[in-house]
């Protein structure tokens, strides 16, 4: 007979709680170190690509747009394993965890390059003209004027795209990453309670992805009359 | 190893691939047609007057949106089957994925159907029509064009997600890839010619998105801007 279905396994699930608690909580600290890491490097890699293709040489530019395009048009399951194990094959070995973080860094940062270029072109033309006519280099109009109102736009894209990073790291248990969903997986392979330890599991990533979802909604709410101004 | 018999090699499991990109396809296909039309009648639920109802679909929109597809996919499969009921890795992901799109495509036509000006809702009922006649002549049609760009991006996001149904062991395209590779075990030639098949499909659509966000957004200054 099934053991799930015995209607015990709700008490078992109860009575194993702690246990499961502390499995899946440090579970939780490899998904916040690789959201961070993989949310850094995206943002690193996605400023220089959107420099590259905003700048002045028209090779770094193609070479930045082809770059987008192919990893914006593959699952990132598929990158993660050509970084993992691709990698592995021709002599490059990483662990789970830099593996996955490159993984989700390349990722990252070609859609997060396209947010930048877009928040850099909201931007309107008059505020640079502007700058200059001032007497500022085109750098310091960057920097002082175009940037900052910049960064405001794109930060509702930002904290939406570190969400979907969030939960987009349960995929690095598929390279062994011993983050929440690759500890979940044991635990249901070591007391086959899987409905209990899954909707555990989705409560661990509604605590953390729903404070960004609010500070999502504030942002909007906030930037809104900026830039109706 | 020698580069000839890599080549060989690669004649031999690519058809095996290409017959698995179908099944991606049919996969996408499927959960597109769930996800769609489930959407819709969440995103009427989430309008309706009747508050148990539009409060419910918000907790689903809510709690679909702050969970990885992943867990729900495993909710699923391994949930489903622990209650007695064995369903296939191809209609779990199926549903999974319909699920899922589901609350974000709500979330599309809801804003689809706000981005109508009130003035013609107000216009319709003026002359008569009853409130569903309005949505179905009036509000729909308009809420469609603004709705179709990203609609067309959910499907490159589906399209793309399939690939996790391979952790559930439906069969689709990154499945056939972890049986290619532990089979001849060139991981980095298998998972590029993946990886190229998942671009093939998906870039096309997201040049057709690019198209009909030009041609909405033409469409729309022309309606809105009679100055």
């Amino acid at each position: 007979m099934n053991p799930a279905v015995h209607p015990g396994e709700w008490t078992r699930a109860v009575h194993l709680l702690p246990y499961f608690l502390e499995v899946l909580w440090s579970g939780t600290i490899m998904t916040v170190i690789v959201t961070a890491g993989g949310f850094v490097a995206s943002i690193l890699l996605g400023v220089f690509v959107a420099a590259l293709r905003t700048g002045s040489s028209r090779l770094l530019a193609g070479f930045a747009h082809a770059y987008v395009e192919v990893f914006r048009a593959v699952p990132v399951l598929t990158q993660l394993f050509i970084i993992y194990f691709g990698l592995a094959a021709i002599g490059i070995r990483l662990s789970p965890i830099p593996a996955a973080i490159v993984g989700f860094g390349l990722n990252g940062g070609a859609y997060l390059s396209e947010v930048f270029r877009g928040g850099i072109q909201a931007v309107h033309r008059g505020q640079t003209e502007a700058a200059l006519a001032i007497g500022m280099t085109p750098r310091m109009a960057f920097r002082w004027i175009v940037l900052p109102q910049a960064t405001r736009i794109v930060l509702p894209s930002i904290a939406n795209f570190a969400i979907g990073l969030l939960k987009d790291t349960s995929l690095a248990s598929a390279v062994a990453a011993p983050e929440l969903s690759f500890r979940a997986h044991m635990l249901v392979d070591e007391t086959y309670l899987s409905t209990q330890i899954y909707l555990l599991v989705a409560a661990f990533y509604m605590a953390m992805s729903l404070p960004l979802s609010l500070l999502v909604r504030w942002l909007e709410r906030r930037g809104r009359p900026a830039r109706a101004a | 190893m020698t580069a000839p018999s890599t080549l060989a090699l690669a004649w031999g499991w690519m058809p095996e691939l290409l017959v698995a990109a179908g099944q991606t396809l049919r996969m996408t296909f499927f959960a597109y047609l769930l996800g769609a039309s489930a959407g819709l009648l969440i995103a009427f639920g989430e309008m309706s007057r009747r508050r148990a109802l539009s409060v419910s679909c918000r907790v689903y929109i809510e709690f679909i949106r702050g969970t990885p597809t992943l867990t729900q996919l495993f909710l699923i499969y391994f949930g489903l089957a622990s209650f007695g009921i064995i369903i296939p890795g191809f209609a779990a992901a199926v549903l999974a994925l319909g699920l899922h799109y589901a609350a974000y495509m709500a979330e599309t036509y809801r804003s689809g159907i706000a981005s109508v000006d009130r003035g013609q809702r107000e216009a319709a009922q003026s002359i008569g029509m009853t409130g569903a006649q309005t949505m179905r002549y009036v509000i729909l049609p308009q809420a469609l064009r603004v709705v179709i760009p990203p609609m067309t991006n959910s499907a490159i996001s589906l399209l793309k997600d399939t690939s996790v149904a391979s952790l559930i062991a439906a069969p689709e395209l990154m499945l056939r890839a972890n049986d290619v590779t532990s089979e001849f075990y060139m991981p980095m030639e298998v998972y590029l010619i993946t990886g190229a098949m998942y671009f093939a499909m998906s870039y096309p659509l997201s040049i057709a998105v690019r198209r009909l966000e030009r041609m909405t957004a033409r469409g729309r200054r022309m309606v809105t801007d009679p100055a």
